[in-house]
């Protein structure tokens, strides 16, 4: 797969703090790609830097490989953080501006805001003040705008904030459906419960640095402690009794049905398999599952410093 | 350019079909319309009382001559006594009296007003300008001169001189007083407007940055559009206005304001406007040679190029300056901010105001001409300039000068606001819109 965006070496000094230090990030098309990171972290100012808004002090990003121009950027479908409409102005023609302002002609714009406006059940706005919507309203305006010339790259700087659940869940349906149409979707956010939904790639930014890039099932599983979950039949010290392969970290007995859930740790070097089988012989197995971090859990451990 | 014509529009919309806009555009003529007939309705409706004066006129040869008028009354009391009218004065509501002393031909100052409440200027006008004619005639008739008033009246004469372009087949008749005029009249409208609509143009790009909108266009309209668009926009803005008032005072004088005035003053008007007046004013001392120039300039095809070249100038003067507003707007967060800047800009307008004076006494002295071709003086200056008729390569020049700097000015806006954007919350220092500059 190739990469819509490359980012080397990134360095962008602000009076009195460096924003981001030494950053790379490679983004391949076709995904969803996260970047994370506390407040303060510089994901908003790397988002800048890749359209061309910041200038870096040193590094250099490239569009489909080659260094990235102006006539790129309007290719670039961007969502700020900083939601900003023109307060005085009626939602419908607002849209229109923006619409026609990014190439389209007015028949197909109308067409397209027209069909966004339905899917998102929000027809009556049309002749709506801006100054009239809450904040949510106009972010969702906002979204429909930044998407609405089919953009090959979109950039959504956290897009969630400030949406209920279903509006959130709404958005993230229409982020996966623009994947499948083709685009690429780099948004940041510390919501992580979307990230595990959504996200094929992360870069978790702190302090300036990239601490963690990758595919979030590699990042998820290379991150898990060996910790696994285990089901059998008989009671919880049948087999704490008879294994000392394993330390059993917590295990609940369930009398009605006989059986008991486990959670245990396997030494980093100990062959899984033979664990199974040693398991497997004490007690009647019924299932053994890897427990695979949450991306919370990867996030607050990298944050803190913890990570291996 | 098709984003130009976007941000043109949106811009236009903005403002036109605001409130405030459509108030104020329809109401300023109105105001206009009031404060000129003010006047003279406040003299009609409102005036004083006729003022009577005692006069006691020991010299009997001024009582007599004295005369009232509107304002003040005479009453000449023979033989009075000026203790005893004093006290009678006191009694009645009258104004007071005049003493005139015997000798008030050989000694002028022996005459005295006593007020039984404050006196004015006008009275005291009215009545020395009285007294001087009738002792002034007094002692010329002391010197046995026959005729004189007539000899006088002969001897008097007001030279207009025709000035003619040497070397034109049409001789183009100029008089360098009327079209200076012209000039200041214009270089004061382009003035007004730019103070209004430059501040304008200043606050619509503010506003951009407050609202946070320009995140989402600066990664979709060049700066430069962006900067053109509104500063035409505004343009656009201010023309619709300028023609509305225009029309509306058109519409005004000639229904509103013949409504409101009372009929015997709108016939010496409408005489004056029709021109019957004109040898009475010359017989009264009016300038002749500003009536001559006046009908000089009357000449259509003279007044035609001269207009437009004059919109030409104040259009890119306008378009200059409110560029200019436009950079300072694009490099601050606040309109606070923008106040200590605003203060240069306004400079060379003064400056150019007073280059415009020196204008009247040499329209090609080497400094006059310096500023009609700098950019920042040149719309003001030229308005002074070109209806005394000089080389046409100089305007030209001017002209193209005057648009270019428009252009860059617009360019440099473009990059100061693209750059100064992320600066939220920070005051720029010089150093720093240098540093820009150089991105």
């Amino acid at each position: 797969m190739s990469n819509i965006i490359t980012a080397q070496h990134i360095t962008k000094r602000f009076t009195g703090h460096t924003a981001l230090d030494d950053v790379s990030v490679e983004i391949p098309a076709g995904s969803v790609y996260g970047l994370l990171g506390p407040n303060g972290a510089g994901k908003t100012t790397l988002i800048r830097v890749i359209n061309r808004i910041t200038i870096p002090d040193e590094g250099q990003v490239f569009f489909e490989n080659r260094p990235i121009t102006q006539q790129d950027i309007y290719r670039i479908g961007y969502l700020p953080e900083e939601r900003g409409l023109y307060k005085k102005m009626k939602v419908g023609e607002q849209a229109l501006f923006l619409a026609r302002l990014k190439g389209l002609s007015r028949h197909e714009a109308l067409v397209r805001l027209k069909q966004w406006f339905i899917r998102f059940g929000i027809e009556d706005w049309w002749n709506k003040k801006v100054e009239d919507l809450s904040k949510g309203m106009a972010q969702k305006i906002q979204f429909i705008v930044t998407v609405l010339h089919t953009p090959k790259l979109l950039i959504f700087d956290e897009p969630f904030s400030g949406f209920d659940p279903i509006n959130a869940n709404l958005l993230k349906e229409e982020i996966l459906r623009l994947r499948d149409e083709g685009a690429t979707v780099i948004f940041s956010t510390h919501n992580m419960s979307s990230v595990e939904e959504i996200c094929d790639h992360i870069t978790l930014i702190n302090k300036s640095k990239n601490i963690l890039s990758g595919r979030v099932d590699d990042i998820r599983r290379s991150h898990g402690n060996n910790i696994f979950a285990v089901n059998y039949r008989g009671e919880a010290d049948a087999f704490t009794s008879v294994t000392e392969c394993c330390d059993v970290l917590e295990s609940e007995y369930d009398k009605f049905s006989g059986m008991t859930s486990a959670k245990i740790h396997i030494n980093q070097d100990d062959d899984v398999r033979s664990v199974i089988s040693a398991i497997n012989e004490q007690v009647e197995l019924r299932s053994f599952t890897e427990i695979i971090p949450s991306m919370n859990d990867i996030f607050i451990r990298a944050v803190n410093g913890n990570l291996k | 350019m098709k984003n130009i014509g976007l941000i043109i529009v949106r811009e236009f919309k903005e403002r036109v079909y605001k409130k405030s806009f459509i108030i104020t555009t329809l109401l300023m003529p109105l105001l206009l319309a009031l404060i000129s007939v003010a006047p003279t309705l406040i003299m009609i409706y409102a005036k004083g009382d006729t003022k009577q004066i005692s006069v006691i006129d020991n010299s009997g040869i001024v009582a007599e001559r004295l005369q009232s008028d509107e304002d003040i009354k005479f009453v000449t009391i023979p033989d009075g006594d000026l203790q005893a009218e004093l006290k009678k004065s006191l009694e009645t509501d009258d104004f007071g009296v005049l003493y005139i002393g015997e000798d008030i031909v050989t000694n002028p100052n022996n005459i005295q007003l006593y007020t039984n409440s404050s006196s004015s200027m006008l009275i005291e006008d009215t009545i020395t300008d009285q007294v001087e004619e009738i002792v002034e005639a007094e002692r010329l008739k002391a010197r046995n001169i026959e005729d004189l008033k007539q000899i006088l009246e002969q001897i008097e004469v007001d030279i207009t001189l025709s000035t003619f372009r040497n070397g034109e087949e049409q001789s183009t008749a100029s008089s360098s007083a009327a079209s200076s005029l012209v000039g200041i009249i214009l270089g004061f409208v382009l003035y007004f407007f730019l103070v209004i609509y430059g501040s304008v143009v200043m606050q619509s790009i503010i506003e951009e940055k407050n609202s946070r909108i320009l995140e989402v266009l600066v990664s979709t309209v060049r700066p430069f559009d962006m900067m053109m668009g509104k500063i035409l926009g505004v343009a656009a803005v201010a023309a619709t206005q300028i023609i509305v008032w225009g029309v509306l005072i058109v519409v005004m004088s000639a229904l509103v304001v013949p409504a409101i005035m009372p009929d015997d003053i709108l016939a010496s008007v409408e005489a004056v406007q029709a021109g019957a007046d004109i040898s009475a004013m010359a017989a009264s001392g009016v300038d002749t040679g500003m009536v001559t120039a006046m009908a000089s300039i009357m000449d259509t095809a003279y007044i035609a190029k001269i207009v437009v070249l004059l919109l030409v100038f104040m259009i890119g003067g306008f378009l200059l300056y409110a560029a200019m507003y436009a950079a300072i707007g694009a490099s601050v967060d606040e309109a606070q901010d923008a106040q200590q800047l605003t203060t240069p800009v306004t400079i060379p307008i003064i400056f150019a105001f007073i280059i415009l004076t020196m204008v009247m006494n040499d329209p090609n002295s080497p400094l006059v001409v310096w500023c009609s071709m700098i950019p920042f003086t040149s719309p003001i200056v030229m308005m002074g300039r070109i209806p005394s008729g000089i080389p046409t390569w100089e305007i030209v020049l001017s002209i193209v000068l005057l648009y270019a700097t428009f252009i860059v000015m617009v360019w440099l806006a473009g990059k100061i606001y693209r750059v100064g954007i992320f600066m939220h919350g920070k005051k720029p220092t010089f150093k720093e819109l240098y540093k820009w500059l150089k991105y």
